[in-house]
């Protein structure tokens, strides 16, 4: 599914360049569970931005579902993540200004499904998650972990093939991180492919593969 | 997909509500100035259009020369009509026109009517007045007949058909033979009663002078305009023309032919009414426009700023998909959102402000003009325009952003964009500076105007109109009126004071020799000097023992009129006041010079005090001039009106008082000062609203730097001296720019006046300092909040 040959990031300061990614080697198959680990500044966030497309590198390969994302420009890359790859943050990125159920809704209008269709998804995953009782509701009116939920829903609400989570544990208590990953648990027998970025062993634990980063580097 | 835009813009509006408010508020202000503004420029381009024939009338004036002076009438004698239409093919009908006021009685209803018009017989066919009772082809075609509009059937016959009923206008009985529609607001012609041209007095005889009468004439080609105005001047200038207008030497008499639809802004001579002028009608588009571009500076400027807590939502829609169009899309119509709400209530604000307008302009509108197609289509348009405009550069920017860059470290604008920002607030600062100056010596040459001595005493002078029975018993009633008490003088002229009309011509002889002079004349009754507490330079006033050089016996072989004279004129004879005293001149007859006065402002303080030569005579007498005293004016004019009631029976008490005839000269004036109070007004709130919003903003974006400075030490005073500094300087900017464009323009503004107020530069400096001021309070009201705000708790939230 994902396969990363030689990706190098770096940024310019002064003379000086400093490396984000060095010689990043990787393959992710279909189904997978794969927790990222490094200390602060390790190029975790950095690593996973770049797997969503969200950010870009400088040197190396980067073939996602046989597609060369290297060679597409920015319009076809945007279609890409927009069809296959599901986000999750760690500030969960709600949007405060939209109510729960139109927050899940949103990434639908944007792939232009119709309206009657949205409506049913959308329904579908609330149950699916049981947040129906607070669809309703604003962001600002969840506690953290219903807010990751929503976060959540919202991610998978295209069916997206890859989910992508940047610490979705990182601000929650450890009841309610426990519960996220159980839930990833659950989507990842149900057959999504995962990629996590966490400090915590214990969530780590739960994939089924660890890589560990340390300055830009997969440590062996 | 829109809902979903359009809820998450409601929301936003909701959320950061000081915003909202601004931006709301801002823009409702400026679209309503627009939109009556919009109205008021319409009623000028449209000014006379409703005429069906309004591209084929034109209108005659005349231009005559005669001792040495070239004069210029809209006013023409009662020849040009018929005779014109006599002697060219081209010219389909004429009609004369004259407007003035008579007393009309129907039973024991008895009003003086100012607007009385008496036309020639195919007015209805010339003009489209719409006749909405009888018949348009006879309602003028016998004497005995009066046409009234629809408001004065109303008034004198309530419900009551008004149609064949019989009025006394003048003294003459008159059936009622249509009813018409009210003159539309943009006429130039506006009247309430029509009755036939001939019923005025002295008009039957056909000829070229005896300008008094306004004649339109209706053309069977609109395009044969400039041929016809040389023909009539080749006409013109016929030796059988010439002797008959006892034209000699290098004198000239010629016409000009206006478009009818050109008079009422392009035309130098009023007609029936003051004209409109070009001029103002740019002038109010200029603010407009200046006021809309402040409030659209204010969305511009709040909305970039506002996007830093945008950019969450941003990135995240794009994360999830959007395009780059998409999002440009919602920011648009977000902008629209919020001017279209702007624009439903600049329409409700523009219904409340009409009679206010009305006021400013001086014109008639009624709330019912809003509701036209024109007004609320152009509304809509502007509403779509100004939206694309002021939300233009915030969605360009929040559309190109970076995702990662946005979720990573939030979003800022750099460089260029602040450019942006300064400059907008320049611009704002600039024209509000720029209105606040060029307002203050507006009003400062106002105030001036109003408590300059013109050389005689305007207050307390009651005018009373004089009508032809009265002169008969002149003295009585003038005597009557001297007895009232509270009365402190008595005097009649042709003319009030404040504005003399009169031309006349004199010769004067000395041992120089022969001076021939064009001035102004007044014919004046006795005491005029001391009535209007003017000063004598030399000699005395007119009294009663000077009646007796007027001999009318013999035909007046032997004649004498007596003269005062005006400085000027005495300085322009080569005279001193002391010298002029019992020299001889001649106006038409010959006389003594008895008085000299010091030079008085007898015209608008537009034009230089030219000469003046007032003579004694009672058969002129217009108007009685009562000087009453200050306290008690009310029992006086009561007083006054029991007096008249018991010798004017037949005249209705009308009066006026003479310092405001000498106001109304400078109506336009009094206008341009109210319109550019509240535009300057309008201006510096809106500004400051923009700046307040804008310092809210920055203050909370450098809670962080503030929080750390007052741990290091910084004052509360040297904090709010440190943001509001940046603010401060690009004021100090503005007034750069501003301060010499207002300077040209006051100063241009001024030219017009021959009695003005320098430009001083202390103008400049109070509004300097007061735009100064009024920024700081704004700014520091912020940045005083957030440095007394425990530094402990803003570091925290970083």
């Amino acid at each position: 599914m994902i396969e990363l040959k030689g990706i190098y990031k770096w940024v310019n300061t002064g003379n000086n360049r400093t490396f984000l990614l060095k010689d990043i080697n990787l393959t992710v198959k279909q189904g997978e569970f794969i927790s990222i680990m490094g200390p602060s500044g390790s190029g975790k966030s950095t690593l996973l931005n770049v797997i969503g497309m969200l950010d870009e590198f400088d040197e190396g390969e980067y073939i996602f579902m046989n597609e060369p994302v290297h060679k597409l420009k920015e319009k076809q890359r945007a279609a890409l993540y927009k069809q296959y790859i599901g986000f999750v943050f760690q500030a969960y990125h709600l949007i405060d200004e939209l109510t729960v159920y139109e927050n899940i809704e949103t990434p639908l209008i944007y792939q232009d499904i119709k309206s009657s269709e949205r409506k049913a998804m959308v329904a579908d995953i609330l149950d699916r998650f049981n947040i129906v009782g607070k669809k309703d509701l604003f962001p600002t009116q969840l506690s953290g972990g219903q807010q990751q939920l929503v976060g959540i829903a919202r991610a998978l609400i295209a069916n997206p093939k890859l989910l992508l989570a940047d610490e979705p544990t990182g601000n929650l208590n450890s009841k309610q991180g426990e519960e996220i990953m159980n839930l990833f648990i659950q989507l990842n027998k149900d057959g999504v492919t995962i990629i996590q970025v966490t400090h915590s062993e214990k969530n780590a634990a739960y994939g089924s593969r660890i890589i560990n980063l340390l300055d830009g580097r997969i440590e062996k | 997909m829109f809902k979903n835009y359009f809820k998450t813009a409601l929301r936003n509006l909701r959320k950061n509500k000081l915003y909202s408010i601004i931006n709301i508020f801002g823009l409702t202000v400026g679209l309503a100035a627009c939109l009556l503004i919009g109205i008021y420029i319409n009623n000028e381009l449209n000014y006379d259009k409703f005429n069906s024939n309004a591209d084929r009338i034109v209108r005659v004036t005349m231009e005559f020369k005669q001792a040495e002076t070239v004069n210029k009438v809209a006013t023409t004698g009662t020849k040009v009509g018929p005779q014109f239409k006599r002697t060219f093919p081209v010219i389909e009908d004429y009609v004369r026109t004259y407007i003035g006021s008579s007393i009309v009685k129907y039973e024991t209803k008895i009003f003086d009517e100012p607007r009385v018009l008496y036309a020639d017989d195919p007015f209805f066919k010339i003009f489209s007045f719409k006749i909405i009772e009888g018949d348009a082809a006879t309602a003028l075609d016998a004497p005995g007949k009066v046409v009234l509009t629809k408001s004065m059937a109303e008034k004198y016959f309530g419900k009551e058909d008004a149609l064949n009923k019989t009025l006394n206008v003048s003294g003459k009985d008159m059936i009622v033979s249509a009813v018409c529609q009210d003159a539309p607001q943009n006429s130039q012609l506006k009247f309430d009663f029509v009755t036939q041209f001939l019923n005025l007095n002295n008009v039957k005889e056909e000829n070229w002078w005896t300008a008094n009468w306004v004649t339109y004439l209706l053309l069977r080609d609109k395009n044969s305009i400039p041929q016809l105005e040389q023909q009539v001047n080749n006409y013109m200038q016929t030796p059988a023309v010439r002797a008959e207008a006892r034209l000699d030497g290098s004198n000239y008499l010629s016409y000009h032919l206006e478009p009818l639809t050109s008079v009422h802004l392009h035309s130098s001579l009023a007609g029936f009414e003051p004209n409109g002028s070009i001029t103002y009608v740019y002038l109010f588009l200029m603010i407009a426009l200046l006021i809309l571009i402040i409030a659209c500076a204010n969305y511009t400027n709040l909305a970039t700023a506002q996007s830093t807590g945008r950019s969450g939502e941003i990135g995240m829609r794009k994360v999830m998909g959007a395009t780059k169009k998409q999002v440009f899309t919602q920011f648009i119509g977000e902008s629209f959102v919020i001017t279209f709400i702007a624009a439903l209530l600049a329409f409700l604000l523009s219904m409340l402000l009409i009679p206010y307008f009305n006021n400013i302009t001086g014109t008639q509108f009624v709330v019912k003009v809003l509701f036209q197609p024109v007004p609320v289509v152009s509304l809509f348009v502007f509403c779509i325009l100004v939206s694309f405009f002021a939300g233009l550069y915030p969605a360009l920017v929040l559309s190109g952003t970076q995702i990662i860059g946005v979720l990573k470290k939030g979003f800022t604008f750099t460089g260029g964009n602040n450019l942006l920002r300064k400059g907008l607030i320049v611009v704002q600062f600039s024209i509000s500076i720029f209105l606040i100056i060029y307002t203050v010596v507006i009003l400062q040459q106002m105030n001036f105007m109003q408590t300059k001595n013109l050389g005689y005493n305007k207050n307390h002078v009651v005018v009373l109109p004089i009508g032809g029975k009265m002169k008969k018993d002149f003295q009585n009633i003038k005597e009557a009126i001297e007895k009232v008490p509270g009365v402190e003088g008595v005097t009649a002229s042709y003319e009030t004071p404040e504005f003399v009309e009169w031309g006349d011509g004199i010769t004067a002889i000395d041992e120089k020799g022969k001076h021939e002079i064009s001035l102004n004349a007044m014919p004046v009754d006795l005491d005029f000097i001391g009535t209007l507490k003017m000063q004598l330079a030399a000699g005395r006033d007119f009294q009663q023992s000077d009646f007796a050089i007027m001999d009318t016996s013999n035909d007046y072989a032997n004649y004498r009129q007596p003269f005062i004279i005006n400085e000027t004129l005495a300085k322009k004879l080569g005279w001193t006041p002391e010298q002029a005293i019992g020299k001889i001149i001649d106006k038409g007859s010959p006389g003594p010079v008895v008085g000299v006065v010091k030079d008085f402002n007898f015209s608008s303080l537009h034009n230089p005090i030219g000469p003046l030569v007032m003579f004694l005579s009672r058969d002129f007498a217009n108007n009685f001039m009562v000087r009453i005293a200050g306290n008690n004016t009310k029992t006086t004019l009561s007083n006054l009106e029991n007096v008249w009631k018991q010798r004017v029976p037949e005249r209705p008490f009308n009066f006026h008082f003479l310092d405001d005839d000498y106001n109304n000269l400078y109506q336009a004036e009094q206008r341009t000062s109210v319109l550019f109070s509240v535009a300057a007004g309008l201006a510096i709130i809106l500004a400051c609203l923009g700046l307040f919003g804008l310092a809210a903003f920055t203050t909370v974006q450098r809670t962080k730097e503030i929080g750390i400075r007052r741990v290091l030490g910084a004052t509360v005073s040297g904090i709010a001296m440190l943001v509001s500094s940046n603010f401060l300087k690009l004021v100090a900017v503005a007034i750069i720019i501003a301060a010499p464009l207002a300077w040209w323009a006051a100063n241009n503004w001024l030219q017009d006046f021959a009695f003005r107020i320098p430009v001083q530069l202390f103008v400049f400096l109070i509004a300097a300092i007061v735009t100064m001021l009024i920024a700081f309070i704004t700014v520091s009201f912020h940045s005083v909040k957030a440095a007394l705000a425990n530094p402990v708790k803003s570091l925290r939230t970083e």
